[in-house]
């Protein structure tokens, strides 16, 4: 236990350290790749891993279980994440994804998460430590293929360490436990969720750089919100306007 | 003609000019509603197209359906600004057969991505959201695709639209949920470039060992 906070609070150092070469969004882990080598080999890893393991027994769920199966699956796991939402929503001051995410985790407590009363009809937007740091001006850090984990940007993986981290200091054991047992099933859930996504990304001539730009693309949207694609589509219009003359 | 300026007073001159000022402004804002709309129409024609394919080539062999595919995504996409778009400044030093062999490579991209989800596009519904000029030339047009027995959550589209010389709105760009995929096009090919040291061939070659 002492060594994982140890680690944490070392990847939490580090993490100032290495983001101080950045300190805007206009700089983009896109075009920053310094351990590019590194992560190419990662990726090669996660590839295997999940080609010969997590994409077959991803095909099988999807085969075996029942629509209505999954969806249970998926909304428990979703549930469980909701503590997360919770308390970034409040560091980041948004009080109504805050009630909006509290109610809603109550709500579906009645069935630990597996039914959910609400229909998705409340949008909850999903928030990490991650995003907070975001909100903090923190900046991306470096681009990082983590193994086993997949793509994330030096902030980012701070911050699912820390969302682990603190979920594991609040619950008891039993919960601890039944987390880490999600763990494979929570993976087999998304491979399955994202399974058409993933072949377009291997089909790819160069999969390592799709799945980098997608997933900075996306995260970057989930995090700064309307503001990043207005960003991203000043420079784009200005770049396509050329091309246009 | 003396007498002309005799008469013109200060009034009558601010208000010539205020109301040609109006004029001028409400014909730019026309032309400018005029493109949006037409950036709509476009849209939604090209989906309504893709849907009656889907259905129609069913039963053709995957080849036809290709080739079917092919022939509709040439009349709504600027093709020729997407190969720029996607190579940058490595454009300008591929030789002509080159920048046609690319061309063809990229369309056929855009095809296989469009087979994989044609059949189920087909099943969903889209719905025009938003529409705005931007700049001088482009048109962005939002749109929704909504799944109504709610198995797939919504997936929110913006189409960049922009006319061709021939005056045609065609497609430049599309974003699904905030992702460009001119942007990780470019991305994709500038790495392959770079790693190749701008040689071209060597990006043809990368696509066509991928096939």
């Amino acid at each position: 236990m002492k060594k994982i906070k140890f680690a944490f609070s070392i990847s939490l150092i580090l993490l100032f350290v290495l983001s101080g070469c950045t300190n805007n969004l206009t700089i983009s882990a896109e075009n920053k790749d310094p351990f590019e080598i590194l992560n190419r080999n990662i990726f090669t890893f996660n590839k295997t891993l999940d080609q010969n393991i997590v994409s077959p027994i991803s095909a099988a769920y999807v085969r075996k279980m029942p629509l209505s199966v999954r969806k249970s699956v998926s909304n428990h796991l979703e549930w469980m994440n909701t503590p997360s939402t919770i308390v970034n929503s409040a560091l980041q001051t948004d009080f109504e994804n805050t009630i909006l995410a509290s109610a809603k985790f109550m709500l579906n407590g009645l069935s630990l998460g597996f039914y959910d009363f609400d229909n998705n009809e409340t949008k909850i937007t999903k928030k990490d430590f991650g995003s907070t740091l975001a909100k903090l001006n923190v900046p991306e850090g470096p681009f990082l293929m983590v193994p086993l984990l997949g793509p994330k940007t030096f902030r980012d993986f701070t911050g699912t360490l820390s969302d682990r981290q603190s979920l594991s200091n609040i619950s008891s054991n039993s919960v601890n436990k039944l987390s880490l047992a999600e763990i494979p099933i929570n993976l087999v859930d998304k491979r399955s969720k994202l399974a058409k996504n993933i072949q377009n990304i291997y089909e790819s001539p160069d999969p390592y750089t799709k799945m980098k730009s997608y997933y900075i693309q996306n995260r970057r949207k989930n995090v700064y919100g309307d503001k990043y694609i207005e960003v991203k589509n000043n420079k784009l219009d200005m770049e396509f306007e050329k091309l246009l003359q | 003609m003396k007498n002309f300026y005799n008469n013109l007073n200060f009034k009558k001159v601010l208000c010539i000019t205020f109301f040609s000022f109006l004029f001028f402004q409400f014909l730019t804002f026309k032309s400018y509603s005029d493109n949006v709309k037409n950036g709509e129409v476009i849209v939604q024609k090209m989906i309504a197209d893709a849907k009656k394919h889907a259905v129609k080539t069913i039963k053709l062999s995957p080849k036809e359906r290709s080739l079917k595919i092919e022939t509709l995504i040439k009349r709504f996409i600027n093709l020729d600004f997407m190969a720029r778009a996607t190579t940058g400044s490595f454009w300008k030093k591929a030789t002509n057969t080159q920048k046609e062999k690319y061309k063809s490579a990229l369309l056929k991209q855009i095809v296989k991505t469009i087979e994989e989800h044609l059949n189920t596009l087909a099943t969903l519904d889209y719905k025009p959201l938003k529409s705005e000029a931007r700049g001088k030339k482009l048109i962005y047009v939002k749109g929704i695709i909504r799944d109504y027995s709610k198995k797939i959550p919504d997936v929110n589209l913006l189409w960049k639209l922009a006319k061709d010389k021939k005056g045609n709105f065609l497609v430049l760009d599309l974003e699904i949920e905030g992702i460009s995929l001119v942007s990780s096009h470019k991305a994709e090919t500038m790495a392959i470039l770079r790693k190749n040291k701008g040689n071209f061939s060597a990006l043809l070659k990368t696509f066509t060992n991928n096939k």
